[in-house]
Order: C-alpha cells, then sequence, then structure tokens
C-alpha cells in the first residue's frame, strides 16, 4: 500500500509538469496547426534560467531572500526568459513560414530544436546543474510536509503541484473569461475567419507563443527544483509532453492537463510496478494506440478537413 | 532530374515578325531558355542524358583513392557515399511520397543490426553475404510496410509524430534488447562486436590493413549507390513515381482520381527503409559493429538537411547535398580547417548578398577597417587581450584582425553569443542604411564568436551550423538547391 | 537565382577545398621513419563534450600538464592533439576518429580512448596499425581479461588503472566484510561501464549469500523517483555505479527523502567531492587522495597554477601517468633505435617494459607479467563525512 501512496505521488508531481509542458504544445497547435518541436528545448533553457537567477540571488545555501521569494523570483525569471525566446523563435523561423506548406514549419521547428539544444551545450556545457534544492532552509522542503500512512509527502512535492495546478487555473481562466481568450480561440477555430472579424492575427499568436513557453519555463524551474537538470532533456520532455497533449486531444486544453495527468500515472506505475526499463515503451505504444484508434485524443475534436 | 525544362527550339533568325502565329506560340518557351554564354552552357548541359552523368560522377568518385592514398580521406569519402544512399533512400518518401518520415535511420539501424545477427558470432550463424544482404533487404522493406501501416490514415504532423516514436521505440529496444525475458537479443548498449566482413567472389572483403581503412569497402559502396540509383530512377519515371508525384501534389485530388492512396504511401516507405536497410548492411560490415547510440537523433538531422540542401524530389540534388554536407561536417571537427571554412563562407556570402556590386567592396573595406581598429585598441589596453592561442593554418591578416584574448573571461562566451543571435536578428528586420552599418560590426562580431566559443568546441559547434542550415533553407528555399519549387493546394 | 545557385555551389566547394588543401594528409601510412628530434604527436581520445564532458576536460588538463613539463625532461617534442567522443552518440565515433589518426603519420601513441565502449570500438584498427593506446579511465574487464570466452581488448590496449574485475569484487568485499550487509540494491545505467561493475558486483555478492535486488535505468534518466520507491526499506546499500556525480546526489537525497535507511555506494565515476557530498555515502576509486601523497607536492602545486580555480579531481591524476607510461615508452623507442623510430611498433614494443618510481597515485608504477593491466592495483573505498569531504576507509 506505501508503494503505491508513493507511487501516486511520484504520479502528480510527474503528471503537472508533463500537463504544464503540453500546454504549451496544444496552445501553439490551437493557433497555427503547428507541432512546436523546440517547445522542450525551451522548457530546458526555463530550468536553466532558473538555475541562473538562483546564483545570482545567492544560491539555496545563502540565498538573500526568504524561501518563498527565492522560488517565486526564479520561477518568474524562467517564465519571462522563456517567454521572450518563444516569441524570438516564433518570429524568426515560423513567421516567414505561416503560408508554406506543413512540412515547412515541422522541418524549421527541428532546426530550432536542434540549434538550441546544441547552442546550451556550447555555452553552458554538459555538465547537470543542480539547484540544491536540499540545502534549501537545511533541507525543510524535503524533510517537512504531511502525511499520508507510513509515506511523508515533502513540502516540495506539495509545492510543486500546487502551483501547477494554479497557473493551469490561471491560463483556463485567461482562455475561458477573458476577450483575449476569445480571440485566441477564434483563431484557432479559424484562423481567416478570425482575420475576417478584425481580430489581430499575429498578435495572438505572438500572446499564444508567450504563454506557452512561460508554461514551459515554470515547468522548467518546477522539474529542476527536484532533479538537476542537464542540455539534454529537452528532448526527451519534448517527446512526453507531446505524447500528453496527444493523449488528452491536442487543441484542447483541459484536454491537456488530462493527458499530462494520465501520462504521469502511466509512467510512474510502470515503472513501480512493471518494469523500469520498459516504462517508456508502454508510453510510446499508448501514443501510437491512441494514435491509430482514436487520433483525436480524449477531449478534442475530430479534425475535419474542409475540402 | 526534373524533366519540366523544354528542349530549345529553332528560333527564326530573321528576328520578331509580328504576325507570325509560330512566333508568338514559342514565345513562353523562349522566355524560359537561358541566356548568355553561361546560360548556354547550362541548357547544353542540360541536355546531356542522365546516365552520361552519371558515369562521370562515378568515375570521378572512384578515382578519388589514387589521387589520395591517406586511410582517413578515403574513411570520410566512404561515410559521404553511405550519406548519399541514406539521402537517395530519404528522397523516396519525403521527396517523392511526401511524407514527413521522422523515423528513418530506424531503418538503417535495422538493416545494420539484422545483418550483425546474420553474420557475427551473436547467434552464431555465418550467412554468406550473398544470402544475408537481400535478406537485410527484404527484412527493412517488410517493416518499413509495417510500420507504414498504422500509418495510413495519419496526416503530415501526426505521421511525422508517429515516425519519430518509432524511432525512439527502436533506439529503446536496441538498448534494452540485452535482457529481453532473460535473452541477449542485441547486445544492448554495449553493441554487438566482431561482425563478419562482406565476402564476395570467393574471398573476404578485407576492412582494413594494418589499421588503414580498406579501398575496396569503397568500391563497393560505390557500387551499391549505382544500383540503388538506377533502380530508383527507374521507379520514379514508372507509373508508381508518377502515382507519387500526385499524391505529393494534393493527396485529395489523387484519391478522387482513384488512386490506391494507401497502397501508394506504403510503397514508398517500403522503398525507403530497404534503402536504408541495404545501406546499413555495408556500415555493420565495415564497422564490425553495431551500437544502438549511433542510429538516433543527430543521424537523421544530418540526413534530412542533405536532403532538404539538395532539393527534396530529385536524386541528382540529395546526392549533391551529401556530398556537400558531410565532408564539411567532417571538417568542422578539425579547428584549422574550420576556421578556414568560416573565413571563405563569410566572404563568399557577403559577395553573394551584394554580387560584385559597389557596397560589396564599402562592406568590404568597412569591415576590415573596422576590425584593424578593434584590434588595435584592444591590444593598446592590453596585450593579454590579443594575445590568444592561434593554431597554425591562417597566419597573417586574421591574426591582426580578430581579438583573440589569452584568457577568456566566463561571461564572455554567452553574452557575446546571444549578442550575435539578436545582431542577427536585428538586422533581417530593419531596412536600407541602418541594416549596412550594423552588418559591419555583426560580421566582425561573428567572426569573434567563431574564434573564440565555436572553435573552442567543434562538437557542438557543427550542429549548430547543421540547424541553423536547416532554418535558413526552409525560410529562403525550401526547395534546396535543385528541386522544384512546390506550391501546396490547400 | 540560378546563378546565385552556381555562385553558391561554388563557395561551398572552393570553402571545402581550400580547407582540405589546408592540412596535408596526402602521406601514406607505409612505414616511413619517423625522427626523434622532430615534433611527435600523441592523441587522446576522450569525451570532450556531451554528458561525460566534465571527464575528458579534466583528463585533458593533466595530460597537458604532463607534456608541458615531462616531456622537455625527457628530450622530446611533444604535441598533444585531442579527439573527441562525446557519450551520446555512442562508441561508433571512436572508429572514425581511429582512422583519422592511424592516417596521420606525426601520430607515434594514444591516449585513451577515455570510455570502455570508445575502446571496444577501435582498438583493432589501433592494433592492426602498431599504434599503442594507454587509457586513464576504460575499466571494462573483458578489456583486458576474458570474460565468458571473449577478449574485446588487444594486445595494444593499456590502461593505468585496475579493472572492473578488481573494484566489483573489492567493493562488495568492502560491503559484506566492512559494512555487513543484508541487503544490496544494484543500479545499472545500460551503458558499457556501469553494465560491466554491476554484473561484478552482484556476481560477488550473491556469492557469499547477499541478497540482491538489479535495476536498470536508461543512461537519459534524471529523475529517480521511481526507482528510490523500488529500494526495499531494509535495503543497507544501494550500488550506484554512474558516471554522473550529480546523479548519485540527487539519488541520495531522494533516498532521505522517501526516508529510506540506505546509504549511495558508487563507483569512481560518481567521485566529485564538489557534486556528490551526501554524508554517509560511500565511493570507490582507484587512487587515493593524491594530495595526501606528499612527492606529489610540487606537482599539484604546478597544476594548479597552470589550472585556477579548478580542483583536483579522481580522473585527472591517472591521465597524468598515463601520459608519462607514453612519453617514457617514446623515449625508451627513440634511444634502442639510436634516434630514429622506423614505426609505431617500435613504441608499442617498449610500453611493456616501463617502470617508473614515484608514480603519481603512490608506490611504484608496474605492469603486470599476465595482462596489460598495472601490477598489484588496488581500489580505495571512501565514505563522505558531514563536512563533506572523502575520508579513507577502506
Amino acid at each position: 500500500m506505501d508503494t503505491f501512496i508513493q507511487l501516486t505521488v511520484d504520479a502528480l508531481t510527474l503528471g503537472s509538469v508533463y500537463a504544464l509542458i503540453a500546454l504549451g504544445y496544444t496552445l501553439v497547435y490551437g493557433v497555427l496547426k503547428l507541432l512546436n518541436f523546440a517547445h522542450g528545448d525551451v522548457f530546458m533553457v526555463g530550468s536553466f534560467i532558473g538555475y541562473g537567477a538562483l546564483q545570482l540571488l545567492g544560491g539555496t545555501s545563502s540565498p538573500n531572500v526568504p524561501t518563498w521569494a527565492l522560488l517565486t523570483l526564479i520561477t518568474l525569471a524562467a517564465m519571462a526568459g522563456c517567454a521572450v525566446l518563444g516569441v524570438a523563435i516564433e518570429r524568426f523561423a515560423y513567421r516567414p513560414l505561416r503560408d508554406a506548406p506543413r512540412i515547412a514549419p515541422l522541418i524549421s521547428a527541428l532546426g530550432v530544436s536542434f540549434f538550441l539544444a546544441n547552442s546550451m551545450q556550447l555555452l553552458f556545457g554538459a555538465t547537470p546543474r543542480n539547484y540544491d534544492t536540499f540545502s534549501l532552509s537545511n533541507g525543510a522542503l524535503y524533510f517537512k510536509g504531511f502525511d499520508i500512512g507510513n509515506v511523508r509527502v515533502p513540502l516540495l512535492r506539495i509545492i510543486t503541484v500546487c502551483a501547477a495546478f494554479a497557473l493551469m487555473i490561471a491560463l483556463w481562466f485567461l482562455v475561458n473569461r477573458t476577450r483575449t481568450g476569445k480571440a485566441m480561440r477564434a483563431t484557432s477555430f479559424d484562423r481567416e475567419a478570425a482575420a475576417m472579424m478584425g481580430i489581430d492575427i499575429d498578435r495572438v499568436i505572438v500572446f499564444t507563443f508567450v504563454l506557452g513557453s512561460a508554461l514551459a519555463g515554470a515547468a522548467g524551474v518546477m522539474f529542476a527544483l527536484r532533479v538537476p537538470t542537464q542540455v539534454s532533456i529537452g528532448f526527451i520532455a519534448g517527446l512526453k509532453g507531446f505524447t500528453a497533449a496527444v493523449i488528452g486531444g491536442i487543441g484542447s486544453i483541459p484536454g491537456a492537463m488530462a493527458g499530462g495527468l494520465i501520462l504521469g500515472f502511466a509512467e510512474s506505475y510502470t515503472q513501480g510496478y512493471i518494469s523500469t526499463k520498459w516504462s517508456d515503451l508502454v508510453v510510446f505504444s499508448i501514443l501510437i494506440g491512441f494514435m491509430i484508434f482514436r487520433p483525436q485524443g480524449l477531449l478534442g475534436r475530430a479534425d475535419i478537413r474542409k475540402v | 532530374m526534373s524533366d519540366s525544362t523544354p528542349h530549345g527550339s529553332q528560333i527564326p533568325a530573321e528576328g520578331p515578325a509580328v504576325g507570325q502565329d509560330e512566333w508568338v506560340a514559342r514565345h513562353a518557351e523562349r522566355r524560359l531558355l537561358r541566356q548568355g554564354p553561361l546560360g548556354q552552357l547550362q541548357e547544353r548541359l542540360s541536355r546531356v542524358p542522365w546516365w552520361a552523368s552519371l558515369v562521370l560522377f562515378v568515375a570521378a568518385l572512384s578515382l578519388l583513392p589514387a589521387v589520395e592514398s591517406s586511410g582517413y580521406v578515403r574513411r570520410v569519402a566512404f561515410d559521404t557515399v553511405l550519406y548519399m544512399l541514406l539521402a537517395l533512400g530519404l528522397n523516396v518518401v519525403v521527396g517523392w511520397g511526401g511524407l514527413l518520415d521522422l523515423g528513418y535511420v530506424a531503418f538503417y539501424g535495422i538493416g545494420a543490426y539484422a545483418y550483425a545477427l546474420l553474420d557475427s558470432d551473436k547467434f552464431g550463424v555465418h550467412f554468406p553475404t550473398i544470402v544475408s544482404v537481400p535478406l537485410v533487404v527484404v527484412i527493412g522493406a517488410v517493416v518499413g510496410f509495417l510500420l507504414g501501416l498504422p500509418s495510413r490514415r495519419l496526416t503530415g504532423d501526426y505521421l511525422a509524430i508517429v515516425t519519430l516514436f518509432f524511432l525512439q521505440l527502436f533506439q529503446t529496444l536496441m538498448t534494452n534488447g540485452d535482457s529481453a525475458f532473460g535473452h541477449n537479443l542485441t547486445g544492448g548498449p554495449n553493441g554487438i562486436l566482431n561482425v563478419d566482413p562482406f565476402h564476395l567472389f570467393g574471398h573476404s572483403l578485407v576492412v582494413q590493413h594494418q589499421g588503414v581503412f580498406s579501398v575496396s569497402y569503397y568500391y563497393v559502396a560505390i557500387a551499391f549507390f549505382v544500383l540503388v540509383f538506377v533502380a530508383l530512377r527507374f521507379v520514379n519515371r514508372s507509373r508508381t513515381g508518377r502515382a507519387w508525384r500526385s499524391l505529393r501534389e494534393d493527396p485529395l485530388a489523387a484519391e478522387s482520381m482513384g488512386m490506391p492512396v494507401n497502397w501508394l504511401k506504403l510503397m514508398s516507405f517500403s522503398f525507403g527503409a530497404a534503402t536504408a536497410a541495404f545501406t546499413g548492411t555495408l556500415f555493420a560490415a565495415l564497422n564490425a559493429s553495431v551500437f544502438p547510440l549511433t542510429f538516433y537523433f543527430v543521424l537523421l538531422i544530418t540526413v534530412y538537411t542533405m536532403v532538404i540542401l539538395g532539393g527534396s524530389g530529385s536524386q541528382a540534388g540529395v546526392v549533391a547535398g551529401a556530398l556537400i554536407i558531410s565532408p564539411l561536417l567532417e571538417m568542422l571537427r578539425d579547428t584549422d580547417k574550420s576556421r578556414v571554412i568560416f573565413y571563405v563562407a563569410l566572404v563568399g556570402g557577403v559577395a553573394l548578398a551584394f554580387r560584385f556590386s559597389r557596397l560589396l567592396g564599402i562592406v568590404a573595406g568597412a569591415t576590415l577597417a573596422f576590425g584593424f581598429a578593434v584590434h588595435e585598441v584592444a591590444r593598446a589596453f592590453d596585450h593579454s587581450w590579443v594575445a590568444g592561442e592561434k593554431a597554425s593554418g591562417f597566419p597573417g591578416v586574421t591574426a591582426h584582425w580578430v581579438v583573440v584574448p589569452a584568457k577568456l573571461a566566463t561571461w564572455i562566451p554567452p553574452t557575446t553569443y546571444i549578442g550575435l543571435i539578436a545582431a542577427t536578428l536585428v538586422l533581417t528586420m530593419v531596412r536600407g542604411r541602418l541594416r549596412l552599418v550594423l552588418l559591419v560590426p555583426t560580421l566582425y562580431l561573428a567572426a569573434f564568436v567563431w574564434e573564440n566559443v565555436m572553435l573552442a568546441k567543434p562538437e557542438p559547434a557543427r550542429f549548430i551550423i547543421l540547424g541553423l542550415i536547416l532554418i535558413a533553407l526552409m525560410i529562403l528555399r525550401p526547395n534546396g538547391l535543385l528541386g522544384e519549387r512546390r506550391v501546396e493546394i490547400v | 537565382m540560378k546563378k546565385a545557385i552556381g555562385l553558391a555551389l561554388a563557395v561551398l566547394v572552393t570553402s571545402v577545398v581550400a580547407a582540405s588543401a589546408q592540412a596535408s594528409h596526402r602521406v601514406a601510412v607505409a612505414s616511413t621513419a619517423i625522427n626523434c628530434n622532430s615534433k611527435l604527436t600523441i592523441a587522446f581520445v576522450t569525451p570532450l563534450t556531451g554528458g561525460a564532458g566534465f571527464l575528458g576536460n579534466e583528463q585533458g588538463s593533466w595530460a597537458k600538464y604532463a607534456v608541458k613539463t615531462l616531456a622537455p625532461k625527457m628530450g622530446l617534442k611533444i604535441k598533444l592533439v585531442f579527439g573527441d567522443t562525446p557519450v551520446e552518440q555512442g562508441p561508433a565515433i571512436a572508429q572514425s576518429l581511429a582512422q583519422k589518426f592511424v592516417a596521420n603519420k606525426n601520430v607515434v601513441g594514444i591516449l585513451g580512448p577515455s570510455t570502455s565502449g570508445a575502446v571496444a570500438a577501435s582498438t583493432q584498427t589501433y592494433f592492426q596499425a602498431g599504434l599503442a593506446h594507454i587509457s586513464p579511465s576504460a575499466t571494462r574487464t573483458d578489456l583486458t581479461k576474458t570474460v565468458a570466452g571473449k577478449l574485446e581488448g588487444t594486445p595494444a590496449f593499456f590502461r593505468v588503472v585496475p579493472g572492473d574485475y578488481i573494484q566489483g569484487p573489492s567493493d562488495a568485499h568492502f560491503m559484506i566484510n566492512n559494512l555487513h550487509v543484508h541487503k544490496v540494491v544494484i543500479l545499472d545505467f545500460q551503458e558499457p561501464y556501469s553494465l560491466g561493475l554491476a554484473d561484478a558486483v552482484e556476481a560477488t555478492l550473491k556469492a557469499a549469500g547477499v541478497s540482491t535486488t538489479r535495476l536498470s535505468a536508461p543512461n537519459t534518466t534524471t529523475d529517480y523517483s521511481a526507482y528510490v520507491t523500488k529500494v526495499p526499506g531494509d535495503a543497507d546499500i544501494v550500488f550506484f555505479p554512474t558516471q554522473k556525480p550529480g546523479d548519485a546526489q540527487t539519488f541520495a537525497q531522494q533516498l532521505l527523502e522517501q526516508g529510506k535507511k540506505a546509504k549511495v555506494f558508487g563507483g569512481d565515476g560518481s567521485n566529485d567531492a564538489s557534486q556528490f557530498k551526501v554524508p554517509g555515502s560511500y565511493v570507490s576509486n582507484f587512487a587515493p587522495d593524491i594530495t595526501g601523497i606528499a612527492a606529489d607536492k610540487g606537482l599539484i602545486a604546478g597544476w594548479k597554477k597552470d589550472n585556477p580555480g579548478k580542483a583536483v579531481g579522481s580522473f585527472g591524476p591517472p591521465s597524468y601517468g598515463a601520459a608519462q607510461v607514453l612519453m617514457s615508452a617514446i623515449k625508451k623507442a627513440c634511444v634502442a633505435n639510436h634516434g630514429v623510430l622506423k614505426s609505431r611498433r617500435d613504441v608499442l614494443r617498449q610500453v611493456k617494459k616501463v617502470r617508473i618510481n614515484n608514480w603519481i597515485l603512490g608506490g611504484t608504477f608496474r605492469w603486470s607479467t599476465k595482462s596489460n593491466d598495472p601490477l598489484n592495483a588496488k581500489f580505495y573505498i571512501f565514505q563522505i563525512q558531514s563536512n563533506g569531504s572523502y575520508k579513507l576507509v577502506g
């Protein structure tokens, strides 16, 4: 029973990070019908920005600000940095290709992903960067928490999951209750019609990228708080986030959240109960199964192509 | 090899005669004819039959070992021929079928592993080459077919994802294959070693003689290349090829015309996979070993860059792409050569952009002057700022032009690199005089970044170049060097 | 536009041709005599970029220091060049590098390859070319000893550190005799180094009746939560033969987070006091901390002067040693052949005859007569103290 609880806690933490990344994919796919392969690398850059901000603020062993302020500041720094990066990528790698055949921005995205990952490796090397959250407040984030049965749920995980959910709720609110959100939804439904209705498409797309990349940056920091980050995590994180988006239904925001959580659970339970070696395989098989039998995912709309 | 250029016809020597129907009728053709002596040369060249060009090309390739006796150069040439084969195969799927297959190198790996399993001590079987190579090709075709089956209903993006996941799946399987249900099937991360070399016409081809790459494999590779090139060309000129072209241009229209779209997709997957598997056998035999990590994302992007650069859809194009990228990548590994490549590319790029106009002289002169000035100022400030290590090979000019500090502070590489990217992006946004003015310091900054930041780590640097080439190609010239400009009908 | 293509092609081709004309590799490798007074080249094949890049850079700095200080003393002019084998690209890249160095007639010896996989991939090429390759860190057993009927190394491969066949059992015996373990979890990372070490440890522990659980993580794993969950609450030790000290740190922290009592026991790959410092953990290494060896004081001071701000790691000193051995072999060959080396095999023949007093890792260095490993090499076990320092315990 303990194992089950522990695995569930792991699943929730993992799942919320995946959900944040998946949201970025879904948002961009919604408005541009483009799979942004570079998104995983934006996530990776976010974790590095968080590391840099952490060092600027004194590092975890002797921070200049109280813990909660430290965590908030580095998350905000990562979100801002990634938003800028996302806008730059959109402006220079995707915008010129908006009317090109669908294959072109995909390949461009591959190139951007490759470029980002190798640039980070060139500049910062491949050594893992450890936030060393353990030293923060003498390990308070690890040792304090509440207990479920025999299993202790550390404060760090609670913070991660709550923060992720808060961001998701904020996003949902933004998309469904504000005018900008309405513009985003309109653009994702039919870009040309939205343009004819007077919506500034470029603005909306930039805004979408800002949102998606900021979420990826936040996910990067949350991820790196528990696990050392390195340049190579971008690719895998991108694949997993993408899987989550597709499972939930690409183009659907609640779908991305659901997909992320499902993926987190699938991975955690497979690793725990079946075998750690084959967990990747199981995840990919789930994805391929979805793509073959239900390409619109759980909550997505079946894509009707008009001739 | 595109068929779209019309053959020039006789132009009436008397000049335009208004009212003559024939002259008016041929006006469009004439407009497409190239002019000038260079143009006439190109016209003549385009009339050379394809097989003649192929023969000439193969002859040139085969003469290489006579000119270069270094085992290393021959090895690079061999690798280039392998890349040409891979590019030809990918061309079938992406260029002719129009399907974005991101799992292509998995077939390469399947071919290599299959050959290794059939011809090594792993399971103790040693099939003769004449049996195992065709068998591997068949295996590749079958697996390609099987991968194509679930992908029939998927459109562009989804297909890309499924194939990418197939690549990841292959990687995971091969890496964990050393404990699949308790049996060591694939050697896991240690790979399979001691793979047999090819046995042809009685004797086995020695892979290396005293450590030096044996040239016989190079000739086998060229033979493979000719075989694949000719075979694929015939397929392309057949009904299947024409059907592929229509499928690529507009799948919906093709389907409404009654073409077996699904079958065609499967065929293109199969052919591409078979070619990759064919190449895989050669790779495994030469290296006498296979490891899983070779067949992964980096290789995929490399082959894609070659295909896109050359022009997807054109066989000659993708071969040219491989011919350019493969030695380029290898040379970028070496500091001296990559320095030379950078400067030639910089000068060439600027010359291309300004096309021998007056502006070229202005920009070139300004950049040189700017550089010398900065160098002198830096030297006056502090000698150690320009006292950095310079490898032999490009003395003189650049030594006094680029600032290479002896010791680089840690904040310099990231700042200058990001600064260079920002400057380049800004350049694309401004116009006119401002652009020219900003170009000069940007060029100098580029030289600085190259010398100090990128040459320090050639491995990621060369992949950065690859990624940049891909992005630039897609934005500036998606049809590559020799491909045709495509218009997607949505 | 077509003219532009022509120009572009011309530019590219020109740059390619110009670059290839730069370095002339036109000379065949056929036996041309090398004068010992000319500049001889040694190539170091190690991962300089990628996940194990810290390893290559550390080893490189010590090798450079060795060449700088020892070559003049031996009367040799040595140039050190590097070949980069990032671990993410697999061992195949070592093969093309091998071709490159074989073709370069000035190369008389090879340092490395540093990773066991790269050795397996390229040792045949070096052997056939008669190039001695001395590795400071490739510890896989079957590179010098026959395992299950297979020997993957060649007579031209040497290493100056003991192999996993010593590290594995020595770690296991420490666990059995000093730590009195009953239950051990063993992890491997699906790559050659950890697989070999994990297998060796598992075999010895099982033979002694200790209950073992074996887990396997992909090399790209960063989040070990699921593996930590699988560690039984009553396990004593988790054997963690990683090549990334940061991962050992993460794992140990996550063990604490989940309240497990098991301690992490790392191999020589996890040896880095700046990254792995959870108190109570163990690390095994092929050398004691050389800052404690009196004879090395001058050496360390000199290295630190050349590399300000860097700490003395555990992978660096063996590279110094390997370079020393290689250069000694070159010197012996030059002396034996009266100043002119007929071929690289002359150097290869002398390697086994090298003996070094005041070996950087302590004591005297001698080759074992039975294999290309050092004689009487042993592994040292450290425990991480509460202040993060490493204390020798076994």
